[in-house]
């Protein structure tokens, strides 16, 4: 193989040829061609500068990093540099491509690298590290352990993008430790409506499973149509009281634990969704979770689905197929939308046909049987089919209709089209069965149709049927058997088994017309091809004509063959289905698919509701919370860690405070020494070696993991024990783009419970507007000592005006008050180089501010310098090529109005910061800001 | 987990082959074909299984996008990743088929591999994956004059002068580094489908129209977007507005980003769209239709002497005669044994044959202009005519494009950027209603 001018190109200095080469390389790997031999020449390139290169470089490296291990490891330390980049983009990069390089020698590096990571300032970067997981675990599944540290690590994790990835890596690496959800759950229920789609899809089924395992069936008490208002179940009382501390109000036998209700009234919104995936998702979940009552809501839903493509319309009424059969009562509304559309494809028609035939009921049967008629005239044979088929099911379910099925199936008889005259034998057949004695005339009419009809299953169906009713037919039923006799040869083989059939049942009730015709045909049979026929000559003759030799079984002869035989239940194939959990794999296949988990059963009586508990010395025994309390005593200044921190704990509270204290005396100190101090551990970490995780690992929880400040709203005391924090969390605020988001926190530090918080008579600038935080509900109770963590979305209209607003709780109204700092006003844009330039140049004159300033001491480096910028506005970096510039980009969360930031560093510790800005006001704030926090 | 992704062309060539979890052969692609082509019928399964591989399929732009799976993934997510893998690679390469795809491997491997990590689906949204996309999309686009006759004009109407070419919206929507491409525009369509059955009296059994609005952005950091529906537009049976007639629809649903709070009262939506395509808002409405439907039929069927069989049709076409129906295409289904056709139409632009494959006679009218009537006559040679093969005649069923027209009345009013974007940014707004299903029964 000559790919020596691709190894040229690879070799030359110029990007562009480099880039060529890697395409053509690519494309090799695209369409399956093995391209392993330029594996040296390519991987020299691991470290190219060209962006566009590297990623090719990178696509390559993962395919052929297996079968080139030696050669491989080449790479490995220029990934375990881009770790370390400043940009976090390149940090969870790196990871990516590390942790696809499937070589077990580097098993250690990966551990370290998804451990760090998984504390990494970034969510981006934790999201990475979820990911990574599972790939760690299938080259290595001895890691085990230590993975599910720090999946549990990761589950703790207030931020939605990590969410969704850790849920997937527990998924594949642990479903069985649903202990490590417990503590987890409230908040995944909460957070689920920010989560992006994909991940719902995930934490969806996750929460069914674990739904399944820890709450009573909603339905326990149905036994007949009335339980559902029934009063009994006293037993079942007292074990409820026990469960549920804060008991409601009002008493019904069977009470939903609150955690449960949290879940169905989280996901409900969700029915909305533009991705079908997570609408089956809630769709199921409902279907496995909810009280029968409330499962309803699913229906509409899912018809909405059936506008999409046809393939979502496929496994939306499989779904749809099997819910019929256990609530039909759902769907019957939507009838019509089920009825069938002349350009849907066959296997859409047979599903709506399926769909149809399970809701019909005595209401509905006239209108959809007239919908049948017209389906018949399909040129569509297998939909014609089915729908011929599916009158049959009509007719055995409902017996009202019955006879109008029979009759209408009877004139197809007459129909031109054999294969419509063929199916409607194969279900009259079917019908029959049930009630001969009124049909004979039916009988009668189909023995005619032997002459014409060729479909071999039909004349076998035609000829049982006269066998078995021969009593109703005696005169027609022996001219049938001559008639037979004489094409006998040329039948085929069920046609041939019918024959033999028809004339053993006609020898033993008629046998004065039919001895010879029967004997003739046993002849015939004895000499056939098939042995299978053979066979059954043989044995109906010893059966059937008395010799000397014949036992005593010749006498049953008449009972064996004309037993009354029990009718036939039409039933819909998708009778069983629902033992499979709906929206799998599995339950579409109709088979277990590989690694399918079984949807447990309810328990019989429920697990303790109180492991869900966030509470203090639960979250110290779990153990998952990194060591904040450690440095509490000794007043170490540290940001507040909101992202890799989940306990709510008292204790946190009050570390939180200690922190404040200090931040309000000298808020730019403490400041700079957590600063300082982050960079000093990372220059450490870098320096050990890597045996010494424990030490590192608590060198890294020093780091601030991501300084996000909070403010206080209500103080404890003005507040009468109600504490309320907030803080800018710089997630996107999902119902509304323009709204900055404020993660509020409110604590409890009364005795009693506070109910109903909630928004009121907010005092704006005009276009300024809030959006609260769904109420938390009236059945909601902050208990004592307890704190709960809700996001509200403000829209400050690009200015600091602060949002006043008063904030209730069932007893008492405080007023409030919400000022953003401009650094918060903006949300990171993502530009290139080339676009920062561009949109520089637009925003020029007096839309530019420029001021020089002496760097700070401690401010020197990039590093430094980045951190310091991001951590007083929310910008993210722009990539660079001088050395000797950062630059920064962001837009205002209301108008989207870019904001450009520009540190030009110089010689001696001397600095340019421009920003460039359309709104002067925000620009000229930002530049103060930035100013200062370079500058100590 | 999808363990590996794949895209055919219809006749099976390997276009795009990534391998995520490498616990898959690599002849799954041919297996996958093998199957695929094995089955008659005219959509194989969606989910097929071959040994413990399971193959999960779409079909769009002609070729077959392809996951497979060995464990029990949601069926759902993976047929929705699909349908977004196509929707991002039409627009990140202007238009969906196979030549578009074989120019653009690289940028599509890109896509996937940053859409999938290790088969865990990471992420879709255009707006973040801008952010890592590097690759430049590669796009041939000869200019032709078929395109200006064709279907897709663009314009709204009161600005009959201004058309675009159709072609302009499908060009890729990164192409700010060469800057001959970048122009800044935004298209917004109004696409309707209408399903509609007739009984044989003539009488409107059922009708539905489903609509969409969709919306193509070019702009690469858009402001927002104002658009402004009919004042009339009202929802539910309950609700109606205006003076005029009422552009009713049952049920509306809208895109996240849609903002509501002037909908209300102006029927404004505000969004800030990202690039590439969306669907704004969906809405449909059943059972009532606001004019009447936009064909009629008189069909006459006689039996004539010998084994002849006469059969008269007569189409109208009920739009506003500024309207005009294109590519209209009307199906007779006729009895199984016919065997030949003759045929008298009104001009000679209109064909009509039999299809012997499907018994059923096809009839062609390219334009057919509103307030219009047709006629048509055709004479079928049936061996063995009977009175009941007149009953295998119907029903017949209809397929057509309504350019420039929207069953239920909708309309933009207009569309404004706030604030207005510097440089130049056009608007193009169309409208169409497409034939789902529309059959008259005889």
């Amino acid at each position: 193989m000559g790919h020596d001018d691709l190894k040229e190109m690879l070799d030359s200095n110029k990007d562009s040829l480099k880039l060529e080469a890697m395409k053509r390389i690519v494309a090799m790997i695209a369409r399956g061609k093995n391209a392993s031999d330029l594996f040296p020449a390519v991987v020299k390139n691991v470290a190219c500068k060209n962006i566009e290169v590297k990623k090719l470089v990178y696509v390559y490296l993962v395919r052929y990093a297996e079968e080139q291990q030696d050669l491989a490891l080449l790479s490995i330390s220029t990934f375990q540099r881009g770790l370390k980049d400043p940009n976090q983009l390149i940090r969870a990069s790196a990871l990516r491509v590390l942790s696809s390089i499937r070589v077990t020698i580097i098993v250690p590096i990966m551990m370290l690298a998804i451990k760090e990571a998984a504390s990494d300032m970034s969510p981006y970067v934790r999201k990475t590290a979820a990911h990574a997981i599972p790939k760690l675990y299938s080259l290595d599944p001895e890691q085990k352990d230590q993975l599910i540290e720090v999946i549990e690590k990761l589950l703790a994790d207030k931020t939605t993008l990590v969410a969704g990835s850790v849920v997937m890596a527990f998924e594949e690496v642990c479903p069985e430790r649903i202990d490590l959800i417990h503590k987890n759950y409230r908040k995944l229920c909460n957070l689920l409506i920010d989560v992006e789609e994909w991940g719902q899809v995930v934490i969806i089924n996750m929460l069914t499973r674990y739904a399944r395992t820890q709450f009573l069936n909603p339905n326990i008490n149905e036994g007949g149509e009335k339980a559902f208002y029934g009063s009994d179940d006293e037993d079942d009382d007292d074990e409820e009281k026990k469960a549920e501390a804060a008991a409601l109000a009002k008493r019904k036998p069977y009470v939903m634990d609150p955690d449960h209700r949290l879940l169905l009234r989280n996901t409900k919104p969700l029915l909305q969704s533009r991705n079908a995936a997570v609408v089956m998702a809630v769709a199921q979940l409902y279907f496995h979770l909810a009280p029968k009552a409330e499962v309803g809501v699913i229906a509409k839903a899912l018809v909405r689905l059936m506008r999409s493509h046809s393939e979502v319309q496929y496994v939306v009424l499989q779904n749809v197929a099997t819910m019929t059969i256990k609530r039909r009562g759902m769907f019957e509304p939507y009838l019509k939308s089920f009825y069938i559309r002349s350009t849907d494809p066959t296997q859409i028609k047979i599903l709506k046909l399926e769909v149809l035939t399970n809701l019909a009921n005595e209401t509905n049967i006239s209108t959809i049987l007239r919908e049948f008629q017209t389906y018949i005239k399909s040129m569509d044979k297998d939909f014609v089919a089915a729908t011929i088929q599916a009158i049959g099911r009509c007719a055995t379910n409902i017996g009202e209709v019955r006879d109008t099925c029979l009759n209408g199936l009877v004139q197809l008889l007459s129909n031109r089209d054999e294969l419509v005259v063929a199916e409607s034998v194969v279900v009259i057949k079917k019908l029959l069965q049930m009630q001969p004695e009124q049909h004979s005339d039916i009988i009668k009419h189909m023995a005619k149709l032997t002459d014409n009809i060729q479909v071999p299953m039909a004349r076998a169906s035609i000829l049982w049927l006269i066998g078995e009713y021969c009593e109703h037919v005696p005169k027609i039923a022996p001219d049938v058997l001559r008639k037979m006799a004489k094409s006998f040869t040329n039948e085929e083989d069920i046609v041939k088994l019918q024959i033999l059939n028809l004339a053993a049942k006609l020898y033993l009730t008629n046998s004065k017309q039919t001895k010879l015709l029967t004997q003739y045909v046993l002849n015939l049979a004895k000499y056939d091809q098939n042995y299978d026929i053979r066979d059954r000559a043989r044995f109906i003759r010893q059966l059937i004509v008395p010799t000397d030799k014949s036992g005593a079984l010749s006498k049953y002869a008449k009972k064996l063959f004309l037993a009354l035989k029990p009718a036939p239940v039409l039933e819909s194939p998708f009778k069983d289905r629902d033992h499979f959990q709906l929206g799998s794999l599995s339950h579409l296949l109709n088979a277990k698919a590989g690694g399918y988990q079984e949807l447990p059963d309810w328990p019989e009586s429920a697990p303790d509701p109180s492991v869900r508990n966030v509470e203090v010395k639960d979250s110290v025994r779990a153990g998952g919370t990194v060591t904040l309390r450690g440095r509490a005593p000794g007043g170490q200044a540290c940001g507040v860690f909101l992202s890799s921190d989940q306990s709510s704990g008292e204790e946190q509270k009050r570390n939180r405070k200690v922190v404040k204290e200090r931040r309000s005396g000298s808020e730019s100190e403490s400041e700079e020494e957590s600063e300082s101090e982050s960079s000093e551990s990372e220059s450490e970490s870098e320096e050990e070696s890597e045996s010494d995780t424990d030490i590192k690992k608590k060198k890294k929880t020093i780091a601030p993991s991501s300084s996000v400040r909070m403010y206080e709203l209500l103080h404890r005391i003005t507040g009468e024990g109600l504490a309320v924090e907030y803080c800018f969390s710089r997630q996107p605020f999902s119902p509304d783009p323009h709204m900055v988001a404020v993660q509020i926190q409110f604590t409890n530090n009364t005795s009693s419970e506070t109910k109903s918080l909630h928004i009121e008579d907010p005092k704006l600038q005009s276009g300024m507007r809030i959006k609260e935080f769904p109420e938390i509900g009236q059945d909601f109770l902050l208990p004592a000592g307890e704190s709960v963590n809700v996001v509200m979305g403000i829209d400050f209209c690009d200015s600091t005006q602060a949002a006043n607003f008063q904030l209730c709780t069932h007893t008492r109204k405080f007023f409030v008050s919400i000022q953003p700092p401009v650094g918060e006003l903006m949300v990171p844009a993502f530009l290139t180089e080339n676009e920062f330039k561009k949109e520089q140049g637009q925003l020029m004159g007096m839309n530019e501010i420029s001021e020089k300033l002496n760097l700070g001491e401690k401010c020197q480096s990039d590093h430094a310098i980045v951190e310091r910028v991001t951590a007083k506005a929310n910008l993210s970096r722009v990539p660079c090529g001088s050395e000797k510039e950062n630059r920064f980009a962001g837009k205002t969360v209301s108008s989207g109005s870019l904001v450009l930031v520009t540190v030009a560093r110089k010689e001696g510790g001397g600095a340019q910061l421009t920003v460039n800005c359309e709104k002067m006001v925000i620009g000229t704030m930002l530049v103060k800001d930035i100013l200062q926090a370079l500058t100590q | 987990m999808i363990s590996q992704v794949f895209i055919l062309s219809s006749k099976g060539d390997h276009l795009i082959y990534k391998d995520y979890r490498g616990e898959a052969d690599k002849d799954a692609v041919s297996i996958f074909y093998e199957m695929v082509t094995a089955l008659s019928g005219d959509q194989p399964p969606v989910v097929m299984s071959h040994k413990d591989l399971n193959f999960i399929h779409v079909r769009q732009g002609g070729l077959y996008w392809v996951a497979s799976t060995k464990t029990d993934a949601s069926p759902f997510t993976i047929i929705e990743f699909l349908n977004r893998l196509a929707a991002l690679t039409k627009d990140y390469c202007g238009s969906l088929c196979e030549k578009s795809v074989r120019m653009n491997f690289a940028l599509i491997y890109e896509l996937l591999d940053e859409m999938v990590d290790y088969g865990y689906i990471q992420t879709t949204s255009t707006d973040i994956l801008k952010n890592f996309i590097q690759t430049e999309a590669v796009t041939s686009k000869p200019f032709s004059l078929f395109d200006l006759s064709n279907v897709g004009l663009f314009g709204a109407e009161t600005q009959q002068s201004k058309v675009a070419p159709s072609a302009a919206a499908t060009r890729p929507i990164m192409s700010h580094r060469s800057e001959q491409g970048g122009k800044n525009e935004i298209f917004v369509d109004v696409v309707e489908r209408i399903s509609v059955v007739i009984g044989s009296n003539g009488v409107l059994m059922k009708a539905d129209v489903e609509g969409e609005i969709r919306v193509k952005c070019y702009l690469p950091t858009c402001s927002e977007m104002r658009i402004g529906l009919n004042e009339e537009f009202s929802i539910g049976k309950s609700q109606l507005r205006g003076y005029g007639m009422a552009v009713r629809v049952d049920e509306c649903s809208f895109h996240q980003a849609v903002k509501l709070d002037e909908f209300d009262t102006y029927r404004i939506l505000k969004v800030c769209p990202s690039q590439g395509e969306q669907t704004l808002m969906q809405y449909q409405l059943s059972d009532e239709l606001p004019c009447a439907p936009p064909f009629r039929l008189f069909p006459t069927v006689e039996k004539d002497y010998g084994n002849r069989l006469l059969i008269f049709l007569k189409l109208r076409c009920d739009l506003p005669p500024k309207s005009t129906a294109l590519n209209v295409s009307v199906t007779v289904p006729v009895p199984k044994s016919s065997l030949s056709l003759s045929q008298e139409l009104s001009s000679p632009d209109q064909t009509a044959d039999l299809q012997l494959k499907n018994k059923a006679i096809l009839w062609s009218i390219p334009r057919f202009p509103g307030g219009a009537q047709l006629s048509a006559l055709f004479k079928v040679e049936v061996p063995g005519l009977s009175s009941a093969s007149l009953l295998e005649v119907g029903p017949v069923s209809m397929s057509f494009e309504l350019p420039k027209h929207t069953c239920t009345g909708l309309q933009i009013r207009f569309l404004r950027l706030s604030p207005t974007h510097p440089g130049l940014s056009q608007r193009w707004v169309r409208y169409v209603t497409h034939s789902d299903s529309y059959t008259i029964r005889i």
